[in-house]
């Protein structure tokens, strides 16, 4: 295990664009941005915000210009806080004010900022080659600010350190076994932390990261074909996505691409049946490596290669930067170098979860795992109600927290339900005497002014009462079944 | 008749019988990654590479089966 950060991110950047300043660092639809121009416009970007700017707002859209805003950031020792131009207007100002952010980086006019932030437009930044180069930052400064769902309905920022960050990498880049030669699609948004398992390791490896507008259709065969066309030799791709994937391969008897080398999956349990599926494909010679990681560890902490079917199927073994621990209740607790620093401006939050072990420092995961065969870690399940609706974590009691909020709401319970094995959220309301007759749309409606899709219910259930257990809490699972 | 096949593939991708020709679906539990299913079941059976912004946009048997008719050659 090493805690010494030998270099950073940017260095190693500039290092790549020193040694190959024409080598494609991103293709996007066809249009590239070599390591040089890269690298030289995320320095103007240092430079026009200014040595230590501390959190700046990204207008995170899907391009190459918010890879550069990332790393001029970075330059400047400034910390990315990813802001969904897609989420509603209202969260996006408390992720603002959570965060602390004083400036924010744009590619659109007419943002409606709150006062007191100043907004710089990506576009007006131009590169100048003749610079001299900066690097502003301290290792244990942070790196970025992240989201997750918090109890209390309001959004939760995770402060992760470029000492963090930058001993994960290295670690990334040997599991991937990323080399130059490589084309890694960008297919995760940038305004989660998987976007840093591709960007990352990819970037600092002299590789190049391969953006193109038909990776999100929805359509398959658009998607095997972008890969073909695009000649990508690795993707990764949140589980779920790689079950309909595996579902489409088998039923149009279609294959992947053959330049495509590895196949990352993560973010929720792996389906044994899809599994098997996939074991019997033409193209089950392909390296299928599955991932396990929380935000407050920073990206992967464990993985397991996948080379035929296994029940059930593990997430696999600490990367070498990680330390574990499993407490007597089967919780997972992990330990080293990636640790976040916690929940910023929440004290209370970040003491219940970054416990002290035998005098190191643990993060709480909240996962129940027992040991398999080899010593792999095997996933039982939650110690909590917590759930994952499309990959991201979702405490039930945030949803339940905005919904109480609603005038016509007396009690929620929400929970999550499956809909031909996928995870999406259903709530229980039990409405106020003369709520709306619509209530159910109503507060569709008024979720949707509040808080990212997400977080808002597939169904929403009217009933008259909620069901509770002995000891007086809401019995989730008696609600399922009293509402079938 | 198209909207009754593409009924039909609603029910088989959302495992429901309550689908009608004006049943949305997103509200019947559907969502991004359940669509590329119906998605891929549409191109299988018409030869229409629709995308999920299409499907967005007409999310009922109904709609979808007018959408995949203007698209077809």
């Amino acid at each position: 295990m090493t805690s010494m950060l030998k270099t950073d991110l940017v260095d190693e950047l500039t290092e790549v664009a020193e040694k190959h300043p024409g080598r494609l660092a991103i293709v996007h639809n066809g249009q590239t941005l070599s390591y040089s121009q890269l690298s030289s416009l995320a320095q103007a970007v240092a430079q026009r915000l200014g040595p230590l700017p501390g959190m700046v707002g990204t207008y995170a859209t899907h391009s190459p210009g918010t890879v550069v805003a990332l790393f001029g950031i970075w330059a400047a020792g400034g910390a990315y806080c990813p802001i969904d131009p897609a989420f509603p207007e209202e969260r996006q100002r408390a992720m603002l004010a959570a965060a602390g952010c004083n400036k924010v980086l744009a590619s659109q006019e007419g943002l409606a900022l709150p006062p007191g932030i100043e907004a710089i437009q990506l576009a007006e930044i131009q590169a100048d080659p003749e610079a001299g180069r900066v690097m502003w930052a301290a290792p244990n400064s942070p790196a970025y600010c992240l989201f997750t769902s918090g109890s209390t309905g309001e959004p939760k920022p995770v402060i992760t350190s470029r000492r963090a960050i930058g001993t994960t990498v290295p670690s990334l880049r040997e599991l991937f076994d990323i080399v130059p030669g490589d084309r890694v699609l960008q297919f995760a948004s940038l305004n989660w932390d998987t976007c840093f398992e591709e960007i990352l390791p990819t970037l600092t490896a002299g590789a190049t990261l391969v953006f193109h507008s038909e990776a999100h259709t929805g359509s398959f065969p658009r998607f095997l074909r972008m890969l073909a066309i695009e000649q990508i030799t690795v993707v990764n791709l949140p589980t779920a996505f790689w079950h309909e994937l595996v579902h489409f391969l088998t039923d149009e008897q279609a294959e992947l691409p053959p330049m495509v080398r590895l196949v990352i999956i993560g973010g929720e349990a792996v389906n044994p049946t899809r599994l098997a599926d996939w074991a019997k494909l033409p193209t089950a010679s392909i390296r299928l490596l599955n991932t396990y990681g929380c935000t407050e560890t920073t990206l992967i902490t464990h993985a397991i290669d996948l080379p035929g079917p296994i029940f059930p199927v593990p997430i696999g073994s600490p990367l070498p930067h990680v330390m574990q621990l499993i407490s007597e209740e089967s919780e997972l607790l992990i330990g080293g170098p990636s640790l976040a620093d916690g929940y910023l401006g929440r004290p209370d939050a970040t003491a219940a979860r970054f416990v002290t072990v035998h005098s190191g420092r643990f993060f709480r995961t909240g996962d129940r795992v027992s040991v398999g065969p080899g010593g792999v870690l095997l996933h039982d399940g939650r110690i909590d109600h917590q759930v994952k609706i499309r990959g991201i974590r979702v405490d039930p009691a945030e949803v339940e927290a905005q919904i109480a909020a609603h005038p016509g709401v007396s009690e929620v319970a929400v929970t999550g339900y499956t809909v031909a094995d996928h995870t999406a959220l259903v709530a229980y309301v039990v409405p106020r005497p003369h709520a709306p007759a619509k209530l159910d749309i109503d507060i569709i409606d008024f979720l949707r002014i509040r808080v990212p899709a997400h977080l808002i219910p597939s169904r929403i259930r009217i009933v008259t009462e909620l069901v509770y257990t002995t000891s007086g809490k809401v019995d989730r699972r008696g609600l399922k079944e009293a509402h079938p | 008749m198209m909207v009754d096949g593409v009924t039909d593939i609603f029910r088989r991708v959302l495992e429901t019988g309550e689908v009608g020709t004006e049943s949305d679906f997103f509200a019947l539990g559907g969502d991004s990654l359940l669509a590329t299913r119906v998605l891929s079941a549409i191109a299988r059976k018409y030869g229409v590479e629709l995308s999920f912004d299409d499907f967005v946009l007409a999310s009922t048997p109904g709609t979808l089966a007018r959408r995949i008719a203007s698209a077809t050659p």
